[in-house]
């Protein structure tokens, strides 16, 4: 057992309003630099959609993560001696107008316009080249343009969808969409990091926080392509790849992300896992409908000794261990079952999750009445939604969440419905408690353990929603380095600027 | 005592001159007779005969020392003598300051009656015996462009010199283009550059690996009909020819290495889209054109 410490993330996808806020506050902290106006290290996706880049999911075009062939695992890029051959022309590059042309507008106009019969316009600009330029995209066009026939229909997880399944999806008062809203996923088997040629693509120790080393990033731009999550980015000001630090400077004096802090629906959850590090090449090597399974198996219980033991004789700290028992992380992935991750297929071993969206409230006119479940016709019990009725095809939720696998998905769907007529049942009281009873049978959990998933959704307190470990990055460097000799002879200041500028 | 140091001087200097003369003769065969006779009449450069009365020896010394400094400074005479000779500059022969010394001495020596008494002698530029082969052109190509090694092991002309008639590429350019080269130097001066080449670059490479005979009748001969071809315009674009088809090759052959590789996404998607919706609008429409039709019979 090689037991690690990973700082990991839930997004509890039911709550999330879809205000960008945490794109913002990303936004403000990180990326208001010149060579870095296009990129979103926090971004909010309207899904059924084609994402930021477009079609990032696509890895036929793009080539991200890792296959497995012959129970082998291998970068989808290249192998190394191809990394080599193609080390100067990298063939796997999105174009900024995958992402999109940043821009700004012209504000001094509508000041400035000399008088005239027409009220002045601000005309777009674009960041990049500073002319006039004409809108063709935006970091979330879908939203944009939700559910249009351009964007919504070339979703790449709406291809295995029935004909049937897919008008429905877009037929009105039928239609169905939510936000998924991404980061970096901090994976156990990052695909940027095994592209990177320079070394310069790293994966921190103590806490399992993808970082790319700026000093050493030689701008082959592998990463790029090697991250089937399109997460890591170019700045063509510094010549240098960034990506999402998951605000470690804030970690390490113990707040949460700003896109955590921030967030208005509070969707967010954030703590340890432990994970056995022998493993990973077995997980992420798994055939596709046992990934999710496999990835679950390969998080590790902080409360047995013998864990305990494998992770202290591993340096894991103290206060880390301490916050991995109170992981809200670790409740809704490993106990409760009810947090994915996005595409396991990828075979990175994302290590951030997702509680999949309720299923939109089916309801339809009836004598008058705007009725919830058209139980009558579809012969079933009235319970506000029942799977068997559902809008949102478990196919669609199936290729984001389990790499297809749609059992797995109902199981989660079953739970959360549970939980929901169980308290129904007990708030509102128009649901028998009978049929609450049915409900957590069929969810396969007890009375206590729907109460606990309710509260953890609905009440959680900021310090439940933020486990936020000591991170203890002085003790931390002393197993690569003295801290003392480090402060003595680097100092103040010895981080050195790119040649061409920050 | 000054008679003393007076008497030791001449004594000493006498032998000295006379001995410097001698050297002078010798350095004159090896560097200056590819281009200059005394009494012989005149090959690429002057006659030398009597250049001592001609010519004030300080300036004869800096003129055999560092002829390129002369010119470059537009002395006069120099410049004169430029024009006079077909615009071929005597080169810096990189001769020691002893050397410029006992070749004035020589020339010194040489000057007035005794010069005229024995011109034969001087004839430093000796016809290139012909053997019992015949010179050839065509080895003499071979020759210049290496296909053909010299017997001792110098390098072929074409790795610093060009010249008409051996293909788009030309040869190298750090020595000067050779196809006019014969109709300068004439048969006698081209024959012995070939034997010793004077050139300060040339002779340290070439003293030691000098030519065999016969290779300098071949080059001989193939040097004097490349003067009467010229580099053709047309050869100039057969090589720009040459230089456009290797990079479309190069083009070709990257575009075919790396034909796999990503292009634009979103646009292309974009478009397919669209044409695909503008398809099934205008199904539509004949679809409704028709029905309507229909309903209206």
């Amino acid at each position: 057992m090689d037991i690690r410490a990973q700082v990991s993330m839930v997004f509890h996808l039911d709550k999330c309003i879809g205000c960008h806020t945490c794109s913002v506050a990303c936004k403000n902290i990180w990326t208001d630099r010149e060579g870095v106006e296009y990129q979103w290290w926090n971004n909010v996706e309207t899904k059924p959609g084609t994402g930021y880049p477009t079609l990032w999911e696509n890895q036929d075009e793009y080539k991200g993560g890792w296959e497995a062939e012959d129970g082998r695992l291998q970068l989808k890029l290249q192998s190394k001696i191809g990394t080599l051959g193609n080390i100067f022309y990298n063939r796997r590059l999105p174009t900024v107008n995958d992402y999109y042309e940043p821009w700004t507008y012209d504000y001094e106009h509508l000041f400035n316009a000399p008088e005239g019969d027409d009220q002045p316009t601000a005309r777009p600009i674009s960041l990049i080249t500073g002319e006039f330029m004409e809108i063709e995209s935006g970091p979330n066009w879908d939203d944009d343009l939700g559910g249009s026939p351009v964007y919504a229909s070339n979703d790449p997880n709406v291809g295995s969808l029935t004909d049937e399944e897919r008008t429905q999806l877009n037929e009105i008062e039928r239609v169905m969409f939510f936000y998924l809203p991404r980061i970096c996923n901090h994976c156990i088997n990052p695909g940027c990091v095994a592209a990177c040629p320079a070394g310069a693509a790293y994966k921190r120790g103590e806490d399992g926080i993808v970082l790319v080393n700026q000093d050493k990033c030689r701008a082959w731009r592998m990463c790029i392509s090697g991250c089937p999550y399109k997460k890591v980015y170019y700045n063509w000001s510094t010549g240098k790849s960034e990506k999402c630090v998951l605000c470690f400077p804030r970690l390490e004096s113990g707040q949460a992300p700003a896109c955590f802090h921030s967030c208005v629906g509070r969707i967010r959850y954030l703590g340890v896992l432990l994970y056995d590090a022998d493993r990973i090449e077995e997980v992420a090597s798994s055939p596709e409908s046992e990934l999710v399974e496999a990835q679950r198996g390969i998080i590790q219980d902080p409360f047995d000794p013998e864990v305990i033991a494998a992770a202290k004789a591993n340096g894991v700290t103290d206060g880390m261990l301490q916050a991995a028992k109170h992981s809200p992380v670790y409740k809704f992935v490993k106990e409760w079952k009810l947090a994915l991750p996005l595409h396991p297929e990828f075979r990175t071993v994302p290590m951030l999750y997702y509680v999949p969206p309720m299923l939109p409230v089916l309801a339809k006119m009836k004598d008058g009445k705007y009725d919830v479940a058209d139980a009558e016709v579809e012969g079933l019990k009235p319970q506000l939604t029942s799977l068997e009725n559902a809008r949102a095809p478990l196919a669609y939720m199936a290729n984001l969440f389990s790499a297809g696998n749609e059992d797995i998905v109902t199981e989660v769907y079953r739970k959360l419905i549970a939980v929901r007529v169980y308290k129904r049942a007990e708030k509102v009281g128009d649901i028998t408690q009978e049929e609450a009873q049915e409900a957590l049978a069929l969810g396969n959990m007890t009375a206590e353990e729907a109460e606990a998933i309710f509260r953890l959704t609905a009440l959680p307190s900021f310090e439940e929603r933020f486990v936020v470990p000591p991170l203890a990055r002085e003790v931390a460097i002393e197993q690569i380095e003295s801290p003392y000799d480090r402060k003595r002879e680097g100092g103040f200041g010895s981080r050195t600027a790119p040649g061409r500028r920050w | 005592m000054l008679a003393l140091l007076a008497a030791v001087w001449l004594a000493a200097g006498s032998p000295a001159a006379a001995q410097s003369a001698d050297d002078g003769e010798a350095v004159f065969s090896a560097k200056c007779a590819a281009c200059h006779t005394i009494g012989g009449g005149t090959l690429v450069g002057p006659d030398l005969e009597g250049v001592s009365d001609r010519r004030e020896p300080e300036w004869l010394s800096r003129w055999i020392a560092e002829p390129d400094l002369m010119l470059a400074e537009g002395e006069p005479i120099a410049t004169d003598m430029l024009a006079e000779f077909n615009n071929i500059p005597m080169p810096n022969l990189g001769l020691t300051d002893v050397e410029v010394a006992s070749l004035v001495a020589y020339l010194d020596a040489r000057s007035g009656a005794t010069a005229v008494s024995e011109p034969e002698q001087v004839q430093a530029v000796e016809p290139i015996v012909v053997g019992p082969f015949e010179p050839s052109g065509d080895t003499g190509k071979r020759l210049f462009e290496g296909s053909d090694r010299f017997d001792n092991g110098g390098p072929p002309c074409l790795a610093c010199h060009s010249i008409a008639g051996i293909g788009a590429l030309g040869g190298g350019a750090l020595g000067p283009d050779l196809t006019g080269a014969y109709g300068k130097f004439g048969e006698s001066g081209m024959a012995s550059i070939l034997a010793a080449p004077p050139f300060q670059t040339m002779s340290p490479i070439f003293d030691d690996r000098p030519l065999t005979e016969e290779e300098q009748a071949h080059l001989a001969l193939f040097l004097s009909q490349a003067a009467v071809s010229s580099r053709t315009a047309a050869s100039v674009g057969q090589l720009a020819l040459l230089g456009a088809a290797g990079a479309v090759v190069l083009l070709l052959a990257t575009q075919l290495l790396w034909r796999r590789r990503l292009r634009e996404v979103r646009r292309p998607m974009v478009a397919r889209s669209r044409a695909r919706i503008e398809r099934s609008r205008q199904a539509e429409d004949e679809r409704r054109g028709t029905t309507s039709e229909t309903e209206s019979r």
